[in-house]
């Protein structure tokens, strides 16, 4: 939601922040983390809000104090990690994954920043005997334009489910 | 058709057969004989904390609105419309002075009264046609509280809530007391997994034996480095009335102030906990020298209190949440799951301890992580012809005979029974209640 009216599609920012999310989700399909890691800001913060049912005029559908995630770089560090030891189980064998990065609108921000709003569909396939899981959500980014080129500052996930269909979040969105 | 009786039996010598993981007709005998009955956990009163406010759970297929009246009471109402059924309140939580079915707006203040019917006289006749007076949502058949935890019973006649809880009152205080102000909750973080509701009540209930091998990854990268099995071994496990847990081993010669220290409290909150537990509670801290990891109150609320590390620096930092195992069918659960924090903790704490568990429990725990890869994986199997051939052995700590391999701690603090190293006695404790109420009659 906003007021301010999104780049055009061919303008040079927007591609370049379109570009951004697509080699983002090909790194984090290819599970690789550490790569992932090397597009985020020092100051990152990463956050995904519990939604919740609510009436139509309660004003609110997301918990003001409680996250799935709410992270900072230290905490990411930590979970990349721990996927890279012998003993995360619950990505070994590793699920299958795809990041469906789509709708992707950019906004100007402050000098030197972007706001860029996505849908993401995350497919995850476990095994071969379970249903396969599915994550949709809503992202609003703020990438940084730095020397190596953008960097993810901020990324808040709307996720569109109260009750999560998947059995953890040992993947990122 | 299972043989209940037979089940039972091979249960209580510690063999579990392995298809009550993942059987239709165990769920049944679960639904209709425990959780018709048991004391099931619904809410804290920090989640409702206003007059109006209210918070919609289940216990398995029923739906309850938990809400504060205007009055300040406490009210748990079947969320079924007493005219044609239909769910009363479709939100998870809000604020109302009253609430209104969709379907012909009958309404009923949030305490359950039913306050208006349209087109009562022309419809009904009024009063004579239909009597308003004493008409009232479905109150739970009995609601009780203790630390501001709601629980309900589906029996009106059921054992007072005090009596219920004995003996595990007293180590429910170092998760829910940790200061006159008591706990305040937040979340729950929701979600499902394709997992029996029993294996996370069970694993919560006393399973040290599964943290060094299982949760090896979160010392790996020094996120909590006393699961490593050398330390893990020390800690005790204790059986009390409905409930059972695992500690770990405190430093010795650490007194009650220095003991928290060590897992992170600040003096600001030692101080609370001094004022809010007895001295034999005290005394599980600093004399036994043992601190609360985690447990379950049967049948299905868990407990865990952990200290990682939160930042490069090494500052550790405890948290505290509860979780409930909701059962959705004998394959499927729905995993609540709150951070707790002392009510009257610094904010700087509460803002810590809340990373601290979203870093290792919840949907994105990373302990949790691995634990219910765990769990879904042994109801996979169990739902197959074979698992009807397999007893699970669940006799550790027990000889040939079912004698404990050693005798319980002799010291220890706190009541009911405790044995130092690992072994299965919570688990069996937790078992053994399940089997008593797949004896009874259905109700």
């Amino acid at each position: 939601m906003t007021a301010a009216r999104p780049l055009r599609y061919g303008d040079p920012a927007h591609l370049d922040a379109h570009q951004f999310l697509v080699e983002e989700a090909a790194l984090l399909d290819a599970a690789d983390y550490a790569g992932w890691l090397e597009l985020l800001c020092e100051d990152i913060r990463y956050v995904m809000p519990v939604r919740v049912t609510t009436a139509r005029g309660a004003g609110f559908d997301s918990l003001p104090d409680m996250a799935h995630f709410d992270e900072d770089m230290y905490a990411l560090r930590k979970r990349v990690q721990r996927l890279a030891t012998d003993h995360a189980w619950t990505e070994d064998p590793p699920s299958r994954t795809r990041h469906f990065v789509t709708n992707v609108r950019t906004f100007r921000a402050a000098p030197g920043e972007l706001r860029v709003e996505s849908a993401l569909l995350l497919f995850r396939s476990r095994g071969d005997t379970r249903e396969a899981d599915l994550l949709s959500a809503g992202r609003a980014d703020l990438l940084r334009e730095t020397a190596d080129g953008l960097r993810l500052a901020r990324r808040e996930i709307t996720v569109d489910e109260s009750v999560l269909r998947t059995q953890n979040l040992a993947v990122f969105l | 058709m299972i043989d209940l009786a037979a089940i039972v039996s091979q249960v209580r010598q510690g063999m579990i057969p392995a298809h009550v993981y993942a059987d239709p007709e165990i769920f049944a005998a679960e639904r209709d004989r425990l959780f018709a009955r048991s004391w099931v956990f619904l809410a804290h009163e920090s989640e409702i904390p206003d007059p109006g406010d209210y918070v919609v759970r289940r216990v398995l297929a029923d739906s309850f609105i938990v809400a504060r009246d205007e009055a300040g009471v406490i009210r748990v109402m079947f969320n079924m419309c007493l005219h044609r059924g239909m769910q009363v309140c479709r939100a998870e939580l809000g604020n109302a002075s009253h609430f209104r079915c969709p379907y012909h707006a009958w309404t009923y203040r949030n305490d359950g009264r039913l306050a208006g019917v349209p087109f009562h006289a022309e419809a009904y006749g009024g009063e004579d046609g239909f009597a308003r007076a004493g008409q009232s949502l479905l109150p739970a058949p009995s609601m009780a509280t203790h630390n501001g935890l709601i629980f309900i019973s589906g029996d009106p006649d059921a054992q007072p809530l005090a009596g219920y809880l004995g003996d595990f009152t007293y180590y429910l205080d170092f998760y829910t007391r940790q200061s006159p102000a008591g706990v305040e909750l937040r979340g729950p973080q929701r979600w499902r997994i394709k997992a029996n509701w029993k294996i996370g009540a069970e694993n919560f209930a006393g399973d040290s034996y599964h943290t060094p091998h299982t949760h090896a990854s979160v010392v790996d990268i020094g996120l909590f480095r006393e699961p490593k099995a050398s330390q893990r071994i020390k800690g005790a496990l204790y059986t009390a009335g409905p409930g059972s847990g695992t500690t770990y081993k405190l430093p010795p010669g650490g007194d009650f102030a220095d003991q928290l220290r060590y897992v992170g409290y600040p003096d600001a909150m030692i101080g609370g906990m001094a004022a809010a537990w007895s001295d034999r509670q005290r005394a599980l801290v600093a004399g036994s020298g043992f601190m609360v990891s985690a447990a379950t109150l049967f049948p299905n609320l868990s407990f865990v209190h952990n200290w990682p590390q939160v930042d490069a620096a090494g500052t550790v930092v405890p948290f505290i949440s509860l979780r409930q195992w909701q059962p959705v069918s004998e394959r499927e659960t729905e995993v609540l799951s709150w951070f707790a924090v002392d009510a009257a903790a610094p904010e700087d704490f509460k803002r810590q301890s809340y990373r601290a568990y979203l870093m290792c429990f919840g949907s994105s725990g990373m302990f949790e992580q691995d634990d219910v890869e765990n769990w879904v994986s042994i109801t996979d199997m169990a739902a197959g012809s074979m698992a009807r051939r397999l007893n699970l052995n669940s006799r550790m700590g027990l000889t040939s005979e079912g004698k404990p391999l050693k005798p319980p701690i002799a010291d220890f603090a706190g009541p009911g029974l405790a044995y130092q190293g690992f072994g299965e006695y919570g688990q069996r404790h937790w078992l053994s209640q399940w089997g008593d109420h797949l004896s009874r009659d259905a109700r």
